[in-house]
């Protein structure tokens, strides 16, 4: 944890940052609104003060309510990873301004947070689909995607409370089994 | 007769047979005279992005050729699309997802510690590396302290499949440029890490050893006397290996301004591990964001200024030094105590995320969890290298030959495993 990192971060994007600074083990977490990406982005990589030009990983998140597209970012300036969550961009039409214009390795990355979270990144030259077919319709790893065959929400289930823990409420595999006293 | 109308039935054998199936879909006689069908390099729909009707339209003199997804120097199942001016590649539109599987999804419904045995068959070639960041990542979660000699049983593991991983590289390099003998050696040298490596962990490619908390066994006598006998001779072995290659004329020749690419472009288009280390920077996650035992162990980041493909080829002759050198090492300094932490079957780690990167073979392996309090993860990240570096081939191929495109494919070193994940 670098706290004199997390101070340098507060100082310099003070209004911007939608949440606390978050620390834990080797990482420091910002959040900030998708309207902001591109220009905490293009300060984080191109001030000395801070000097991330290293993209290590970009993510969709779908936390069930909001989604979510998470950067993590390497600099020789700090020993910690950091970790920038854009955050709330709403379920029905998520969109963000794409990293492209710095990275242009994130395009794939951002395809395949397009394919899987239906997340449309603004400014990306080629944003389709990338591992599924080109006719298919739905975003598979939404929260609201259930896998056909998985044992843990069929009316069966229940045998081991263990693996009923993601189980929705409101799944119709589930209504029945309530239904029945179960 | 037209291509679909069945042939007559001819064949000695197949007097007497069951006649039902006759001109149903099923019959395997229609089936064999069926048209195989023409893989189209265009897709049948108008194009979606700005860049897929940019590619998809033609100037004059330009063709389409569609390599793939059988073709045997894609590793795997890839299938590119080349936009071809003569001999010259214009542009190339990798198609992904003929192996995709969902590893991610998997994941998100299995418990933490099935989810580890999802993450091995993604590279199949350095299946440790796949397993430690999510293994780590979890850790991270729980807040686990790692045994030392469980590090270092893992550093020695990994350390072996990257030289076996490496040496692998060096066989379907040669492969892909027309040489059959290399494989052959390399294969060798292989089997004689992977045998080790089976002692060990009880398989020979998807490895399963990593345990949320160490590993899933102590070194075994077998493991260690193969170990011995290969170290006393592996540094020979592989110099002679090298020798078949470096010193060839026509292969040096071939690589040397192949696939150039600079180290600024390499930073913009995310490239990691080796291929980026070619191109002059040195950054190495093991010493950039140090994590195990790494910090305690004497090595080397061999870097070379060229980033073309002979310097991704040397580069990884100069690691497996290095691996040796980690191993030795790691042999030297190999504490005694447990190997795995004590901790309960089922995990139910505090909300929260975590991130865990790692220097693999191929760059950096990286997993990101997040986790909502129950016994699932919430969310499970891989990042892969191959994915990105498969990227960079748009990059690096056009202006080259058609020949060229596997060259410049097989010296980035993707496996189809994990860019498809």
């Amino acid at each position: 944890m670098d706290r004199a990192f997390k101070a340098r971060l507060e100082r310099r994007f003070g209004e911007q940052l939608t949440g606390p600074i978050r620390q834990r083990h080797d990482e420091t977490e910002i959040r900030i609104g998708p309207g902001d990406v591109t220009q905490v982005i293009t300060a984080l990589h191109d001030e000395p003060e801070f000097g991330f030009e290293f993209l290590a990983d970009l993510a969709g998140v779908d936390t069930g309510d909001v989604m979510q597209v998470v950067y993590h970012l390497w600099s020789p300036t700090t020993p910690d990873w950091l970790r920038v969550i854009a955050d709330g961009l709403p379920r029905e039409d998520p969109r963000v301004p794409s990293v492209t214009f710095m990275w242009k390795g994130a395009e794939w990355m951002e395809r395949e947070a397009y394919d899987m979270f239906g997340i449309t990144f603004e400014g990306n030259r080629d944003l389709r689909r990338i591992y599924l077919p080109p006719d298919y319709t739905s975003f598979p790893l939404r929260k609201d995607f259930y896998l056909a065959d998985d044992a843990a929400r069929s009316p069966g289930a229940g045998v081991r409370p263990m693996e009923r823990t993601h189980t929705p409420r409101e799944t119709p595999a589930t209504a029945n089994v309530r239904r029945g006293g179960a | 007769m037209t291509a679909t109308t069945p042939r007559p039935n001819t064949r000695p054998h197949d007097h007497g047979r069951d006649e039902s199936f006759a001109g149903t879909p099923d019959d395997p006689r229609v089936q064999l005279d069926r048209d195989l069908g023409v893989f189209e390099p265009v897709p049948p729909y108008p194009p979606r992005t700005e860049r897929e009707s940019e590619f998809y339209s033609l100037r004059d003199g330009e063709m389409f050729l569609n390599m793939g997804p059988q073709h045997p120097s894609t590793h795997g199942v890839l299938r590119v699309v080349l936009k071809l001016d003569g001999e010259k590649v214009v542009d190339v539109d990798p198609v992904l997802g003929y192996l995709h599987r969902g590893v991610e999804k998997l994941c998100e419904n299995a418990d933490y510690h099935q989810a580890i045995c999802y993450l091995d068959p993604l590279e199949y070639v350095s299946s440790l590396f796949c397993e430690w960041p999510g293994v780590m990542a979890f850790e991270k979660l729980l807040d686990v302290e790692v045994p030392r000699r469980a590090e270092y049983i893992r550093v020695l593991s990994a350390e072996l499949n990257r030289v076996a991983s490496h040496a692998l590289f060096l066989g379907w390099m040669a492969l892909d440029l027309g040489g059959l003998t290399p494989i052959l050696w390399s294969f060798i040298e292989r089997d004689e890490i992977v045998d080790m490596l089976a002692a060990l962990t009880g398989q020979r490619m998807l490895f399963n050893y990593f345990r949320i908390g160490g590993v899933n066994g102590d070194l075994n006598h077998e493991f260690m006397s193969r170990l011995g006998d290969w170290m006393s001779k592996a540094t020979e072995q592989i110099e002679a290996g090298n020798t078949l290659l470096n010193e060839n004329e026509i292969f040096v020749r071939r690589m040397r301004d192949l696939g150039t690419i600079d180290s600024k472009t390499a930073l913009r288009m995310a490239m990691t591990g080796p291929n980026l280390r070619a191109t002059g920077v040195p950054f190495d996650v093991r010493r950039a964001h140090p994590y195990s035992v790494y910090p305690e162990l004497d090595f080397d980041i061999p870097t070379r200024a060229e980033g073309d493909c002979l310097a991704r080829y040397l580069l990884r002759m100069d690691e497996i030094k290095q691996s040796l050198r980690i191993i030795d090492q790691c042999l030297h300094q190999m504490p005694d105590g447990p190997v795995i932490a004590k901790l309960p079957r089922l995990l139910r780690p505090r909300p929260g995320r975590a991130y865990a990167g790692i220097e693999g073979p191929r760059g950096q392996y990286a997993a990101y969890v997040v986790s909502d309090g129950t016994d699932q993860p919430f969310r499970m990240r891989i990042h892969d290298p191959s994915f990105i570096h498969l990227q960079a081939v748009g990059v690096m191929v056009p202006g080259h030959l058609v020949a060229d495109t596997m060259a410049v494919m097989a010296s980035l070193d993707p496996i189809m495993g994990g860019v498809d994940k």
